[in-house]
């Protein structure tokens, strides 16, 4: 608003101004930066340099293949597991003058864990080739049958 | 080569440019983590503290070619290694130096009359800039190699060179002093 004059911002518009000055100060020095890198920095692209790092290894296909969801279990459990033992071993360090209620408390924290991994275990996720579907091999006409015999049971 | 290189006579601008681009590529030498053999163990003595690679600025050791500038082939570069010794360089980014450090990576060293296996200079494989001679070099070598790079490295100018400025010439095409 301004007063004779003399224009003075609220602290609304000041921090509007103020995040406005921010946005575009960082947006220009950051590409700034890049463009004024482009003239000097040196750039000859081909078809060995872009391709994937492997150790000097010649690469088989492309990197960006789809992986296993598998192995997110694995590694989920393989962590837990990780930090479980490296958690045993201050314990282990201070466990003959902590007494019973050490014991007690590492039983505790490894049975939460145990149930964890029964879990695990009972549901399949140790297996590493499971069934993901049931395939029904039986004639069109059996199935039919099957399909209406539920149908009746359920709506009777 | 970069837009800048080769385009502009040699002047304040050019020359203040230089400075300070030579500054920095000299003062940030990373090199590749790339130890082939025993040479190898003493560019790890390099890296630690009693030598401290890092008081010029060479002493982050890349695990990947696209972020290193240095290339120390430390060891006995076999035929075996020699391809993906040239493959690792070729994915190293521009501007980039390699440093054959020992007697085996110039010239074959103890192998050279009977090692059916070794290259005879990995400078048939790659082209080297500094040669650090010693079976292993003492830690000072390979720093006083990388400080005979980094003077190297002084010296380069993206001004336009003579041979570029007398084709010009011979062209009727006006030279662009900066």
């Amino acid at each position: 608003m301004c007063v004779s004059g003399v224009c003075k911002m609220s602290s609304g518009q000041d921090l509007v101004v103020g995040l406005l000055l921010f946005t575009v100060a960082g947006i220009g020095m950051s590409l700034g930066a890049l463009i004024l890198g482009s003239f000097v920095r040196t750039k000859l692209p081909h078809p060995e340099k872009n391709s994937p790092y492997e150790c000097g290894e010649p690469t088989i296909g492309t990197s960006w293949v789809q992986f296993d969801l598998r192995f997110y279990v694995v590694a989920l459990v393989f962590l837990i597991f990780d930090i479980e033992v490296a958690l045993f071993y201050p314990w282990a360090v201070v466990y003959a003058e902590s007494g019973v209620a050490a014991l007690w408390d590492m039983l505790f924290f490894f049975g939460v864990i145990v149930v964890g991994y029964l879990y695990l275990w009972r549901f399949g996720y140790l297996d590493w080739v499971r069934a993901t579907g049931f395939y029904d091999a039986r004639p069109a006409r059996d199935k039919a049958r099957d399909a209406l015999g539920r149908a009746a049971r359920q709506w009777s | 080569m970069s837009w800048i290189e080769n385009r502009f006579e040699e002047g304040l601008i050019v020359t203040s440019l230089d400075w300070a681009i030579n500054w920095g590529r000299r003062s940030s030498i990373w090199p590749m983590t790339f130890g082939l053999a025993c040479c190898a163990i003493e560019m790890m003595a390099v890296g630690a503290s009693r030598f401290d690679l890092d008081r010029f600025g060479a002493g982050a050791f890349r695990a990947t070619p696209r972020q290193a500038d240095l290339m120390i082939v430390a060891g006995t570069v076999t035929f075996k290694m020699a391809s993906r010794v040239k493959r690792l360089y070729n994915q190293m980014p521009e501007p980039k130096y390699v440093i054959a450090m020992g007697a085996c990576t110039i010239g074959g060293g103890p192998y050279f009359k009977h090692g059916y296996h070794v290259v005879k200079g990995v400078d048939l494989v790659v082209p080297v800039d500094i040669y650090v001679p010693g079976c292993p070099p003492r830690p000072e070598a390979l720093i006083e190699g990388i400080m005979r790079l980094q003077d190297k490295i002084r010296n380069t100018t993206i001004a336009r060179d003579r041979w570029s400025a007398a084709k010009d010439e011979a062209l009727g095409a006006a030279p662009v002093a900066v």
